[in-house]
């Protein structure tokens, strides 16, 4: 029963999401200047401790965060605990003694039914008494049950697209592209200058890999657009892998024409994170396909790449402009928090909540993280400076495609052994329900 | 700039003061804090013994559970695992610790606990699999009482951060019967340990109890330490290269010890470290911020330095107050006293010359009795007057000095002086006084000094007059020897040292008062010296004016055998031939002075005295008016050459320094004239030098000799005896019958008439009487012939008219008409009819005027006054008005007395006359502050 509720919510979500939508916009901008100094709801001198509990081993994003709410509640003790084996010892906790005020929540939580509980004992921040800010959460970042209530707040989103080299497209005379044709006659332009391939990223089956970044968005369009398709699509039908093949087609372009060299990528890039990242600082590759996680990780890396310390560029995120209107930003919501109603310090827990809930602390915990705010003010970090200008209606919400993960799973596959030349496009789309190998 | 100063150190001081204080205070709390720190240490090291007592006493209960089940197995009766669990849960006394059975021969870590899961109140399994907490199984030591110990976890059943007590046991397994090895696990919350460590509140309010491994992770961790890791924590918010990096995580990872990082609010915070005794995996960290551990240190001293500070700021302002309000007293203390000195200045000055003028009186008067009577005792008693009356005539002009020296009135003027001149002034006024005390006076004068030097003669005329009066004064008998020398300087080829000193045996100065000697007012050895007259202002004086030329007195004395006072002064030279021998030309002086002889009258006898300064002639008149003698006098040398083609003179004085033409040109010029009258006539030099070389040189241009200014009345009378014919010389007259003529007022009254001149010119006050009656009655007759011969165009016969006019003026005394006479005498005979036509006009005014005022001669008269002076420019009034003021500012009371009179021989135009009258009223009422303001209007 929980979990049909919670199914449903998901289905509802795009809808819901749309129809808010509407008088978000105009109400956002509003709420967030009157928000922009956070008033104290309760008494500066309120003394207690409030424990967060999550899956990240060092959050120090969200410790930065604990600092700032001291200085309006210096009585106040915030704390996070990390839990080992999180998605099964987070519902033990809630029930223990020692339950946290706070705790970490993702989407897949939603469709585990042993997740449940987690779900049972969270806090209904919608409620309007606790004035939590919930408006200034982008529409594809946020997340409603269907009867409106919300118990998972985003904290981090993530995308996918490609880290850019500005220097190397400055020195070539080129712009960043905005169009498919211009990233197509970018990438000629490379290789005319000498960049045998111009883009590169982690050659492999996962989401942080080069393919799901490059075309994914675009398969995820085409299912907007055509949504009867998503339920044979979940349901593994041979006949819906034909909505993969404007996106495997893109892939193998690329690939035949030189753009993208998975053997290449093989051979230098071993994995989808660290890899990468350190790939990209050696500074010859104009564009690294990758996910928002990547781009989290380049800070830390600068000073350990010596050939960016030695010449170091600028470089920025960019959702790929795979078709000739431009590109679509693919919002996922990578961490939510939820509060445990049992809290016994409920009321210091959701004005906790209430305080970050705001675009200035949101967007310094996404800064610190490096990871994209949930709300549509990119400003704190420039890396992200993209995503300002970029159009609202080219937005995509995973979560509202309703799509499953085999499908994920079948599209990583599928892409893979097309650009690898293990498998033809129309193989590929023929083999659609079978192609995922466990 | 002084008050600046005494602000500057104040504040110096103030500061080296609160520097000490800070150094102090700085190396109190450094001490202070060393010792801080040193408790915080070894509350750390409470802290770890606690924590590792805690840890084996827990460690303790987990091996007697385990013991319990090894020796049921031991003794052959191995318990299950489902047995031991049993055991467990019944032994465990807290609900919240658990037991955990893990079978090592299991890949999936699992086991079983004392407790079912918190999802499912059936589920006693636990499993382990997704914590890697046994990865390093083999680090369980199996010897008895070590602590073995997890990391911090989450409990799989529970979902409570967790730390656990480990231990082998042997069960037995259900499946084959054998006995299998097992972990048994004491799981107890982290909580537990934390609140062991609350305590420690108590002492450190803030202080954080944290425990890592030797990784730097956390099994307590305190809030304060972000990040999951100590040591990432300590890179993230600390600049540390890699060796103190590493050096730090050895330190911390292996003694006990404390030091300083910041946290991430970048705030200094101190950290005590040890590692738990016997475990060497753990390692007690103590987080503290500095400021709390140390801040109860500075709190006092900064009250202290502040408290010290604003005690000191206090005083100064304080005492800037004080002084500025005794400063302000001070001041007007000073003003006071400089007004008071102002004023006893101003009244020293002013008396001296209120003095003066009577004094003058007297003494004029005195000398007419001294030469009027015959009686001795009179003379004797007169004698005594002139010589009490010239020593406070001495005093007086020292105080006058005094006061303008002090009120900074008194200016060096340099001149070019004859150095012998002024010697033999000196010598002459000395040399009789000497002489009078019985005193030998000895000269020794340098024959090579310079003849003619620049420099200031009066001072330093002064100066010595003072030093030789001093010496005769203060020596009964012996001698005074003077001595001048000089010395040539290198550095300056114009000019001579000259060196003066008087030596004299006399009382000497006892060395204690040496110091006084020149302090005004201020008289040595009062008691000894009482007899002695004096201010005390004399060598105060000199003294003065050496230092205002450059130079001082310098004294050697021996107390009762005499005293030496010299002095040197560089002069100016302007000729340096040398003066030659003096000693002999004073011999010549002295004799001289035997030849005197009785006064004479001369009634007959007719001089010419010329001098450019007409109070010269004055006083020259005076001096010869007993003699009776007819004196001519003309105030240039043209004036004089003039006189000396017309007039037959038997004697005639000639000045040396005249402006225009001098006595030297006047007399080359004199000589050169053929048919004067006047070849054989005796001229005798009026000069200021003379003596030795002078003389050579006077009568080398032609004089006969010579008499030095001022005048000598003896010496005039001594040369006029040589000079004159002898048969016109008679011996004084006894007669004193012209005495008895009454001159009447009026008389006396008519300003362009000098009657002493006309008495004198007359020969008695009664000739003269008759003189001025012939005068008056032939005046109007004289007058319109005038007019007659001059409208008649006849030149000649008005000049010889003009002539006898002028004649006839002067010897009633009216110069003035005499001399405009004169010049129109002079005119006519030149054939200048431009002068005559232009001047005879004025001329009968001038006489008529003059006759109008002599009307009362003829019947009952009055009188039309001043209408015969000549009038004044009027550029010439503000000019000599502005002398006169200046005079008044200096005090120089004589000098506007004679300006005063100078200006009296000139007609003011009316506008003008009237302050005129009005400064001649301030001068005869001595109301020398009024003059200025008359003046200015």
């Amino acid at each position: 029963m929980k979990m049909e509720t919670v199914r449903m919510a998901k289905r509802m979500l795009g809808l819901t999401s749309a129809v808010a939508m509407v008088f978000c916009f105009t109400a956002c901008g509003q709420k967030a200047e009157e928000s922009t100094e956070f008033k104290p709801a309760l008494s500066s001198e309120t003394s207690c401790q409030i424990k967060v509990a999550g899956n990240y081993s060092n959050f120090e994003s969200l410790e930065s965060e604990f600092e700032r709410f001291y200085e309006y509640y210096p009585n106040v003790s915030l704390n996070y605990v990390y839990l080992d084996d999180y998605s099964n010892t987070i519902t033990s906790a809630l029930m223990s003694d020692e339950a946290p005020d706070i705790y970490v929540t993702t989407t897949w939580m939603l469709d585990d039914p042993k997740m449940a509980p987690v779900f049972e004992n969270a806090e209904i921040l919608s409620d309007p008494a606790l004035d939590i800010n919930l408006e200034c959460i982008r529409k594809g970042a946020r997340w409603t049950l269907e009867n409106g209530d919300v118990v998972m707040l985003p904290i981090f989103t993530r995308s996918y697209g490609m880290l850019v080299n500005m220097d190397l497209f400055e020195k070539n005379g080129l712009e960043v592209p905005d169009n498919y044709s211009e990233l197509v006659d970018a990438c000629d332009k490379f290789k005319a200058a000498g960049y045998e391939t111009p883009v590169m990223g982690a050659n492999s089956l996962t989401v942080a890999g080069m393919y799901y970044p490059f075309a994914f968005p675009l398969f995820c369009d085409g299912v907007l657009k055509k949504p009867e398709s998503v339920e044979p699509l979940n349901s593994m039908e041979k006949s819906a892998g034909e909505m993969m093949r404007p996106a495997l087609e893109k892939i193998k372009t690329f690939v035949d024409k030189g753009y993208m060299d998975p053997e290449r990528c093989s051979n230098e890039i071993e994995d989808d994170y660290n890899a990468v990242i350190m790939r990209f600082f050696e500074g010859d590759v104009p564009m690294m396909l990758g996910s928002g996680d990547m781009v989290s990780g380049t800070q830390k890396r600068e000073s350990k790449s010596e050939a960016f310390v030695a010449n170091p560029f600028k470089y920025k995120f960019y959702v790929v402009p795979i078709e000739d209107e431009g590109g679509y930003f693919l919002d996922s919501v990578n961490l939510f928090f939820s509060v445990n109603k049992n809290s016994l310090n409920l009321d210091m827990t959701n004005e906790f909540i209430r305080f970050i809930m705001r675009e200035k602390e949101l967007g310094n915990m996404a800064a610190i993280k490096r990871l994209i705010t949930p709300t549509n003010d990119f400003s704190l970090d420039e890396v992200y400076s993209s995503l300002e200008e970029f159009p609202e209606d080219r937005y995509i919400s995973y979560q509202e495609t309703g799509l499953n993960d085999a499908v994920n799973k079948e599209f990583l596959a599928a892409a893979y052994k097309v650009a690898n030349g293990e498998m033809t496009i129309d193989a590929a789309v023929s083999g659609y329900g079978s192609l995922w190998d466990e | 700039m002084k008050r600046m100063l005494i602000i500057i150190v104040d504040l110096l001081i103030m500061v080296l003061i609160l520097f000490f204080i800070v150094q102090y205070a700085n190396t109190k709390m450094r001490e202070s804090n060393e010792r801080v720190v040193e408790d915080f240490e070894k509350m750390t090291i409470t802290a770890e013994q606690i924590i590792m007592n805690y840890l084996e006493d827990e460690q303790h209960l987990c091996d007697i559970w385990a013991n319990y089940i090894n020796r049921s197995a031991e003794a052959g009766s191995p318990m299950t695992g489902e047995e031991a669990i049993s055991f467990i849960r019944k032994a465990k006394i807290s609900s919240s610790i658990y037991g955990h059975l893990i079978f090592l021969d299991k890949t999936s870590q699992s086991g079983i606990s004392t407790n079912a899961s918190s999802k499912d109140a059936n589920d006693y399994s636990v499993s382990y699999r997704y914590l890697n907490i046994f990865d390093n199984i083999d680090e369980i030591s199996r010897e008895v009482g070590k602590v073995n110990l997890t990391r911090a976890y989450t409990n799989p059943q529970n979902g409570v951060q967790s730390m656990a007590f480990l231990n082998y046991v042997k069960v037995l397994d259900e499946s084959d019967g054998q006995l299998s090895e097992a972990i048994l696990m004491r799981v107890e919350p982290v909580s537990i340990l934390e609140d062991k460590l609350v305590f420690l509140k108590g002492e450190y309010e803030n202080v954080e109890i944290s425990l890592i491994n030797k990784e730097g992770e956390y099994l307590v961790h305190g809030k304060s330490l972000k990040n999951s890791n100590f040591f990432e924590y300590y890179k993230s918010y600390n600049e540390a290269d890699i060796a103190d990096y590493n050096e730090m995580r050895d330190e911390v990872t292996s003694e006990t010890g404390t030091m300083t990082m910041n946290n991430s609010k970048g705030e200094e915070c101190v950290i005590s470290y040890t590692p738990l005794k016997s475990m060497n995996t753990w390692f007690l960290l103590a987080y503290i911020p500095t400021g709390e551990l140390k801040a109860a240190n500075t709190v006092v001293d900064w009250l202290l330095l502040g408290m010290v500070t604003l005690g000191l700021l206090s005083l100064l302002a304080f005492n800037y107050l004080i002084l500025m309000l005794y400063n302000k007293k001070l001041a007007e203390a000073a003003e006071a006293a400089n007004l008071a000195n102002e004023a006893k200045t101003h009244f020293l000055s002013t008396m001296s010359h209120d003095i003066r003028t009577p004094m003058n009186a007297i003494l004029g008067l005195n000398e007419m009795v001294l030469r009027d009577s015959h009686e001795e005792e009179i003379v004797a008693y007169s004698e005594s007057i002139r010589t009490a009356g010239k020593t406070l005539m001495g005093i007086i002009n020292d105080i006058l000095d005094l006061s303008k020296i002090e009120a900074g009135k008194m200016d060096i003027i340099d001149v070019d002086y004859s150095f012998v001149s002024m010697l033999n002034d000196l010598v002459n006024m000395v040399q009789g006084k000497a002489r009078d005390k019985g005193l030998s006076f000895d000269i020794e004068v340098d024959r090579d000094i310079p003849i003619i030097l620049h420099g200031d003669e009066i001072r330093i005329k002064q100066v010595i007059t003072n030093i030789l009066s001093n010496a005769v004064k203060y020596t009964k008998e012996g001698s005074i020897t003077f001595k001048a020398g000089f010395e040539k300087m290198e550095e300056n080829p114009d000019s001579v040292k000259l060196i003066i000193s008087v030596k004299d045996t006399g009382i000497g100065i006892n060395p204690k008062d040496m110091d006084r000697l020149f302090v005004a007012f201020e008289r040595i050895d009062e008691n000894k010296n009482r007899d002695i007259e004096g201010t005390g202002l004399g060598m105060s004086i000199a003294q003065s004016f050496l230092r205002m030329m450059g130079s001082s007195i310098e004294v050697e004395s021996q107390y009762g055998k005499g005293s030496t006072f010299s002095f040197e002064l560089v002069q100016g030279v302007r000729d340096w031939s040398p003066i030659g021998n003096y000693e002999e030309t004073f011999k010549r002086a002295v004799s001289e002075r035997k030849r005197y002889r009785e006064s004479f009258t001369a009634p007959d006898a007719r001089l010419l005295v010329v001098d450019d300064t007409e109070v010269n002639l004055l006083v020259f008149k005076n001096l010869l008016k007993r003699t009776k003698m007819q004196i001519d006098t003309a105030t240039s040398g043209n004036e004089a050459i003039a006189l000396y083609k017309r007039n037959k003179y038997d004697a005639i004085f000639l000045d040396h320094m005249m402006p225009d033409k001098d006595g030297i040109e006047t007399i080359t010029e004199m000589k050169g004239i053929q048919d004067s009258p006047n070849t054989l006539t005796p001229i005798i030099c009026l000069t200021a030098n003379a003596i030795s070389g002078m003389r050579e040189m006077y009568i080398n241009a032609g004089f006969d000799d010579y008499i030095t200014k001022p005048i000598d009345p003896k010496r005039l009378e001594v040369l006029l005896f040589e000079y004159l014919p002898k048969e016109k010389i008679a011996p004084a007259s006894d007669d004193s019958s012209d005495g008895d003529c009454f001159i009447p007022d009026f008389v006396w009254k008519i300003r362009s008439i000098d009657v002493n001149a006309g008495i004198l010119h007359c020969g008695s006050q009664k000739s003269y009487m008759d003189t001025l009656k012939t005068y008056f009655d032939s005046g109007q007759k004289n007058a319109e012939e005038i007019e007659k011969y001059w409208n008649g165009k006849d030149i000649k016969n008005t000049t010889v008219k003009i002539h006898a006019l002028k004649s006839t003026s002067r010897v009633i005394g009216a110069m003035e008409l005499g001399d405009f006479a004169a010049r129109l005498e002079k005119a006519g005979e030149e054939g200048d009819v431009k002068t005559l036509e232009t001047d005879i006009e004025k001329l009968l005014i001038m006489y008529r005027n003059l006759l109008t005022e002599m009307e009362m001669l003829g019947s009952i008269d009055g009188g039309v006054e001043g209408s015969d002076k000549p009038l004044i420019l009027e550029q010439d009034i503000k000019k000599t008005y502005e002398t006169i003021s200046k005079l008044c500012e200096a005090f120089d009371f004589d000098g506007v007395v004679e300006t005063v009179k100078s200006l009296e021989k000139y007609r003011f135009p009316e506008s003008e006359s009237a302050k005129f009258e009005t400064i001649k009223k301030a001068v005869d009422n001595f109301d020398y502050d009024l003059i200025p303001k008359i003046i200015s209007g």
